[in-house]
């Protein structure tokens, strides 16, 4: 079995006095979408930014690409932080090409392709001289995606990426996910709407900072014992079960 | 030089060409402070002793109000949470930010004192460049102040709050206005651990009396350490990781 592209074992963390994480430990393998489900205040966020690099644990082991999170593996990682965090005056093509110059695209050909490439396919080439501080919600989004992709990072960390997008883009956000997972890719997507989960190939259910089920969607469904149970109706029914963070 | 460092020197750069009005305001309010100090001065031998104070002052603080509060947008905005998460260096970022600030800053400087000597016509006996490299010294020290003292403000309201408490005194205590030797002895061993004592004292030398940058070599080291440490100390305060 190759190594998983994420390994969690046994991380604490906490914010001065708040306890955010006591013993969380989970896999990711490589070439697949993870994705973490909870609701607001669940440790989503939290934990992404402990696999990137940004928050270190108290105690536990992350490794990320087999290697512990750093600034030298860094542009091996594409982040979507939750806030679009663009830079407002700027165009929307001079923000993605800040960030291909950021991550090593030296090459100017190269990265003007990568730029246009990344533009076209969060439909926003045709915005590309547009003012950021112009843009809708659901168009900054897009360029926040556009930022974390015009690397082509072999692990995207990316968070709650559809906030905000209208059903038709949302699902071209999905079928643009499922085709980097087949070429290779791993993504670990935090979210908090079913629509999201059910596209995933294993999620993470989490509340107060625990892993309360694992699973694919089809596993967590049928651990409810009801055939016909939504992602939902499994989500409460881990959730009234108390979930250990095992396996569904 | 790194090229994620030139990455963010440009993209600084063009924030601030993009956006007008800063851009008119960074060269036009300097302009009007000193055109009110001009009129408020009509003793041409007052204004020829406050004038080389005044352009250093205004170094130091347009330095580091503008990079203080860009470094702060930074943060607020979320793009450095998205910098501090991708392959740039913290000595990168630092060495960006400098180099951004840096020409705006310079070419202020510049229209102050081309201001200053024309049309309110101070005696002025220095050269040109030494000034400048004087002045340059300066902007180094005050735009690392600046990203310093920005990891202490959460907000724009904050950040503005830190001018009287570091660029205020600094006006009353390190001889703008009146000489430090004629303050109590305790201000006049305050006066000497800020670094605008030494660059009022070095600017007025160099622009009254027509000393060189070597004959002000005492300031202008004193000024190298100030803009050396407070550098590495501004690097050292942004942390890619913060323990939990």
């Amino acid at each position: 079995m190759s190594e998983p592209a994420v390994e969690v074992d046994k991380v604490s963390f906490h914010y001065g006095r708040l306890k955010v994480f006591d013993g969380l430990s989970l896999r990711v393998l490589r070439g697949t979408s993870f994705g973490l489900l909870g609701p607001n205040g669940a440790g989503k966020t939290t934990l992404i930014r402990l696999l990137v690099g940004l928050l270190r644990p108290g105690s536990g082991l992350i490794r990320v690409l087999g290697q512990k999170p750093s600034r030298q593996m860094a542009h091996l990682i594409g982040y979507m932080p939750q806030l679009p965090s663009l830079y407002a005056e700027l165009s929307v093509i001079q923000n993605v090409d800040f960030f291909a110059r950021i991550y090593r695209l030296t090459d100017r050909a190269e990265r003007s392709r990568r730029v246009a490439e990344a533009l076209r396919l969060v439909d926003m080439w045709a915005h590309r001289r547009d003012a950021v501080t112009r843009l809708s919600g659901g168009m900054k989004q897009r360029v926040s995606l556009a930022c974390a992709i015009v690397h082509n990072p072999p692990l995207l960390f990316l968070d709650e990426p559809t906030v905000g997008l209208d059903p038709e883009l949302r699902v071209v956000f999905w079928e643009y996910f499922t085709a980097l997972t087949r070429q290779g890719a791993t993504l670990v997507i935090s979210s908090h709407t079913m629509d999201d989960a059910a596209h995933c190939d294993c999620l993470a259910l989490m509340r107060d900072g625990r892993v309360i089920a694992q699973g694919s969607p089809l596993e967590l469904r049928r651990a409810t014992g009801h055939p016909e149970a939504t992602l939902e109706d499994a989500f409460i029914y881990f959730v009234r079960r108390g979930g250990g963070g095992e396996g569904a | 030089m790194p090229s994620q460092a030139w990455a963010i020197a440009t993209r600084v750069m063009r924030q601030l060409i993009r956006d007008h009005r800063t851009m008119a305001l960074i060269l036009l309010v300097p302009l009007v402070v000193m055109t009110l100090i001009g009129l408020s001065f009509p003793d041409s031998s007052v204004l020829d002793y406050i004038a080389p104070a005044l352009l250093t002052t205004l170094a130091l603080f347009f330095g580091f109000l503008l990079t203080g509060i860009s470094f702060l947008r930074e943060r607020s905005q979320g793009t450095m949470e998205r910098l501090m998460a991708s392959p740039v260096s913290r000595l990168d970022i630092v060495v960006g930010y400098l180099l951004g600030f840096f020409i705006f800053a310079l070419v202020q400087t510049l229209i102050i004192l081309l201001f200053t000597v024309y049309v309110l016509k101070i005696t002025y006996h220095g050269a040109l460049w030494e000034i400048f490299i004087f002045q340059t010294i300066v902007i180094v020290g005050a735009v690392n102040l600046g990203i310093f003292v920005s990891t202490f403000a959460r907000n724009e309201f904050q950040m503005v709050q830190f001018i009287p408490l570091i660029i205020f005194p600094q006006i009353f205590l390190c001889g703008v206005i009146w000489p430090v030797e004629q303050m109590p002895d305790y201000l006049q061993w305050l006066s000497r651990v800020l670094p605008l004592t030494y660059a009022v004292d070095g600017l007025r030398d160099i622009m009254l009396s027509g000393k060189g940058l070597i004959d002000v070599g005492v300031d202008l080291m004193v000024l190298v350490g100030f803009a050396a440490a407070i550098s590495i100390v501004a690097a050292i305060t942004l942390r890619r990781g913060v323990s939990g």
